[in-house]
């Protein structure tokens, strides 16, 4: 099983394997077609005769590599996501033994002195660093859908402070936003169309700066709400909503597609640790001069620091560690693509079997015009072929449809934690190759054994 | 019978073509099977219960939830303060206790993860654990490593892939590094192994020990408490009757003034399972709605593909069989029938063989959705093969058995003239 799994992971995992085999199946292509002299209007017509069948295999390969396909713009969705997220030259401090920043735990005088280290960038004379206070917190969700879940999971980032948190983390803000102040919280403004009365009076609404894919997932429960007004399709500067037994209010929202962060809501650290428990820092992020200054600043951390017991990793390693449950669903899309293609190919070599069977007093005349056994062989084959490229063809089309839908998933690494994200699906150009290439084999594989089948006949028994 | 014998034959009349199919069709439904046992697993725990259900008391908005140990003894009696209030039929505490056997390098074979509980409750409250639903022998070697646990309080049960993971035996010793209560390192003795299945890659230990560390690290520590002292109830379990015992239950934990910092909550067991399912909608989605339903479709085009052919290639025998007096409709439940037993037959052997090769050889399949260990094929899913092979057979053959009964003798026989 532990042999299967790693044949698999390291075969999807390869690009390179990919564009060999895409490049071997292209020329086993051109082979067959130049080397067929069994005229090719012969093949295809065959083919349509029996277009009933030939369709039926067809889109057996369509199913089969759509699917793939889909499956696999998952997967390279999740792998972007987490390569996408970190900064090369970023250094991320975590409390030693953390296996995530879940479960980190940094207290403010240890920050101060890991923040006065050299080999950190300055600006103005300030560190680029950035404090942060990571938190799951569970929202009750304000017009659930009847027989769905009543709560959902957010994120929280709680940051001292966003505006550089956003430099740090090379994020910028879409047109009207702004960062968070440093008070943290508004008070409601009289004449705010977005509140209500009752709100209008309470506590100060806490300033909160979204991720673009959280920004979707809350303005969706506005559209339920007020199914006759139009509703965006995300929340925007000046929105509001409900957290933790406090109205929030938007002040900005994320350019942060295609990042883990696009799931996340930034908040004034001083507000939301005290609100949800937690009175330390989860991870320290260093803003270095490039990637060869961060590496050495890790093994800094990691090997000459003593002042503090703290875990030091390149941020894109990082997130890079958060790809263990792409890996699993990469083995799990292999099996399963493996097991129906084999499917696949049972379709494919009965189709076949009849084609050989149907045409033995072809065969035979063919033989008997001076076609050599070979010739016959890779025409059967290429027939083959012709059925899995047209299949596998549409099955790339078909399946290349989802590119750019979005998903919720969670990233985790194989020590726990993790990340609730919503992730955008991507097909391309290697997961095509990956689709187009596995219909090739299965036509290649359905069609070799029925091809060895009609070389064997002799022509004068084939003709009587 | 003579009619099932003629099936027969015809089945086996083409070798090739029926193994192809069968093969065809026993992979494909090996597939559904794995894909619909994990969406049964799924819905099961997520289905709401009326009657004996379990709920769980966590944190109130951080996860993961963290409250207070003091929580522990009120919360367990459904923080009923008066007689006249209910209280659970039984309850659980969980305290999460993770270490590793390497701290120079932590990797997912040698980090272990505990459940700190009540030695008693293993047998009484933990899904499938139940002595009562054992059999008499699991039951005996369950209780025998309860009673073990009871009496060494650095005793530890653990899952079978789990105790292979870290190359260790029943009575062996080994030692933890905390990870996430730091400096809390804690020598365990195995005392007992999990029964086959669910619990392969889990450990329960014993909560008074993880509680007798927490309380002594301040006299190695100058005074100072551990940083997560007063974080170390992670999660209640309480059982009710009813959902109506659940409500007054409910209502009694959100309105006691004892749980404030941090307010906690009170659901059932299948809500907080589906809140954190919800992550995995869209996934979830995907398997229900796009993948199996591809699968049987492909399923249904081999298993059409394979009758149609045969079908084409035995116009003339049809033909002869009209004239021999067989009616359109005997044609026809001939044709089906041959995809029927073709389909039902590779469809339940790959049934049997899937549930004896996942549960009996493999030990569940893993499949990263939420905190499930591994996935295990329900002794049901034997039928969702002989239905999947039934019914894609059927689909798959009513339009050439419609073409098989509605050819005219003439037709036929004047293309062989």
């Amino acid at each position: 099983m532990k042999t299967a799994q790693t044949i698999l992971l390291a075969a999807a995992d390869s690009q390179t394997a990919v564009w060999i085999a895409g490049a071997a199946a292209l020329i086993l292509l051109a082979c067959l077609l130049f080397g067929v002299k069994v005229p090719l209007r012969y093949l295809v017509r065959n083919l349509t005769v029996r277009w009933r069948t030939t369709l039926m295999t067809a889109l057996a390969f369509v199913l089969v590599i759509s699917l793939l396909t889909v499956m696999m713009a998952f997967v390279n969705g999740m792998y972007r996501l987490t390569q996408a997220s970190g900064q090369p030259g970023n250094v991320m401090v975590l409390a030693d033994g953390a296996t995530d920043e879940s479960f980190s735990n940094l207290v403010a005088p240890d920050m101060a002195d890991i923040e006065n280290q050299p080999g950190i960038l300055r600006e103005n004379g300030r560190p680029l660093c950035s404090r942060e206070t990571y938190l799951v917190v569970t929202q009750p969700i304000e017009n659930p859908i009847p027989g769905r879940p009543q709560r959902r999971f957010l994120q929280l980032r709680g940051l001292d402070d966003s505006a550089l948190a956003g430099r740090v983390h090379g994020l910028e803000l879409y047109p009207q936003g702004r960062w968070i102040s440093e008070a943290g919280v508004r008070e409601p403004a009289p004449n705010d169309a977005a509140l209500a009365g009752r709100e209008r009076a309470a506590q100060p609404l806490i300033e909160a700066v979204l991720g673009e894919g959280v920004a979707h997932v809350l303005a969706a429960d506005k559209k339920r709400q007020s199914k006759s007004a139009p509703s965006p399709e995300r929340l925007d500067v000046g929105d509001t909503f409900s957290l933790g037994d406090r109205r929030w209010i938007v002040v900005g929202v994320l350019k942060s597609a295609g990042s883990t962060f696009d799931s996340e809501i930034w908040a004034k650290r001083g507000m939301i640790g005290p609100m949800f428990g937690k009175d330390t820092y989860s991870s320290l992020v260093l803003r270095t001069a490039g990637p060869t200054e961060a590496r050495r600043l890790k093994e800094f951390f990691n090997s000459q620091y003593k002042k503090a017991a703290v875990l030091a990793q390149v941020e894109t390693d990082y997130f890079d560690n958060l790809s263990g449950t792409n890996r699993q669903f990469l083995f799990a899309i292999g099996f399963v693509t493996v097991v129906m293609a084999v499917g696949g190919v049972m379709g494919v070599m009965n189709t076949m079997f009849a084609a050989v069977s149907n045409r033995v007093k072809d065969i035979g005349v063919l033989r008997l015009m001076g076609y050599s056994r070979s010739q016959i062989m890779l025409a059967f084959l290429l027939e083959s072929l012709l059925i899995a490229m047209a299949g596998g063809a549409l099955g790339c089309a078909l399946g290349s449809l989802v590119d750019g839908w979005t998903a919720t998933s969670i990233v985790s690494g194989a020590a726990g934690g993790g990340k609730f994200v919503v992730l955008r699906l991507s097909v391309d150009l290697q997961t095509l190759l990956l689709g187009f290439v596995l219909a090739l084999a299965m036509g290649v594989l359905g069609g070799l054994i029925p091809a060895f089948t009609a070389v064997r006949l002799k022509p004068l028994e084939a003709l009587r | 019978m003579k009619f099932l014998l003629l099936i027969l034959k015809n089945v086996r009349r083409n070798a090739v073509r029926s193994a192809l199919t069968a093969v065809g069709t026993m992979v494909l439904v090996f597939v559904v099977t794995l894909v619909w046992s994990i969406l049964d697993f799924l819905d099961k725990v997520t289905a709401e219960k009326t009657d004996n259900l379990k709920a769980i008391v966590t944190e109130r908005w951080q996860i993961p939830s963290q409250m207070p140990f003091s929580y522990a003894d009120t919360l367990s009696e459904g923080a009923a303060r008066h007689p006249k209030d209910l209280r659970p039929l039984d309850s659980m505490t969980w305290q999460f206790y993770g270490g590793t056997i390497d701290p120079a390098k932590k990797t997912i074979e040698n980090i272990l993860f505990a459940f700190a509980m009540e030695p008693e409750k293993v047998g009484s409250m933990l899904d499938d654990l139940e002595l009562t639903t054992l059999s008499p022998a699991k039951a005996d070697d369950l209780r025998r490593s309860i009673a073990r646990l009871k009496e060494k309080r650095n005793g530890i049960i653990v899952g079978r892939e789990k105790l292979a993971q870290i190359h260790k035996r029943l009575g062996d010793r080994f030692t933890l590094t905390g990870l996430n209560y730091k400096d809390i390192d804690l020598e365990f003795e195995v005392v007992g192994v999990f029964p086959d299945g669910r619990y392969d890659k889990s450990a329960v230990m014993n909560r008074d020990y993880l509680n007798a560390s927490l309380d002594a690290y301040p006299r190695s520590h100058a005074g100072q408490k551990h940083p997560l002292a007063d974080k170390t109830l992670n999660l209640v379990w309480l059982r009710v009757p009813d959902m109506q015992a659940f409500n007054t239950v409910q209502e009694q934990i959100s309105q006691s003034p004892l749980y404030t910092s941090p307010a906690v909550k009170c659901e059932t067991a299948s809500s907080g399972i589906a809140t954190f399912l919800e992550a995995y909608r869209d996934l979830i989605w995907g398997m229900r709605w796009l993948l199996a339903p591809a699968i049987l479709l492909t399923l249904s085009l081999v298993i059409a593909n394979a009758i149609s052919i045969s079908v084409r290639e035995r116009r003339l025998e049809f033909a002869v069989l009209r004239v021999l007096g067989f009616r359109p409709l005997q044609i026809l439940v001939l044709v089906v029938g041959e995809a029927v037993l073709l389909g039902a037959g590779s469809g339940l052997f790959s049934t049997v063989a899937t549930y004896t090769l996942i549960n009996q050889v493999m030990g569940g399949v893993n499949f990263p959705i939420a905190f499930f260990g591994a996935f295990f094929i329900p002794l049901q899913a034997i039928w969702w093969g002989l239905a999947i092979g039934l019914l894609t057979a059927l689909a798959g053959s009513v339009v050439p058995a419609f073409t098989a009964s509605a050819i005219r003798v003439t037709e036929a026989f004047s293309k062989v003239a």
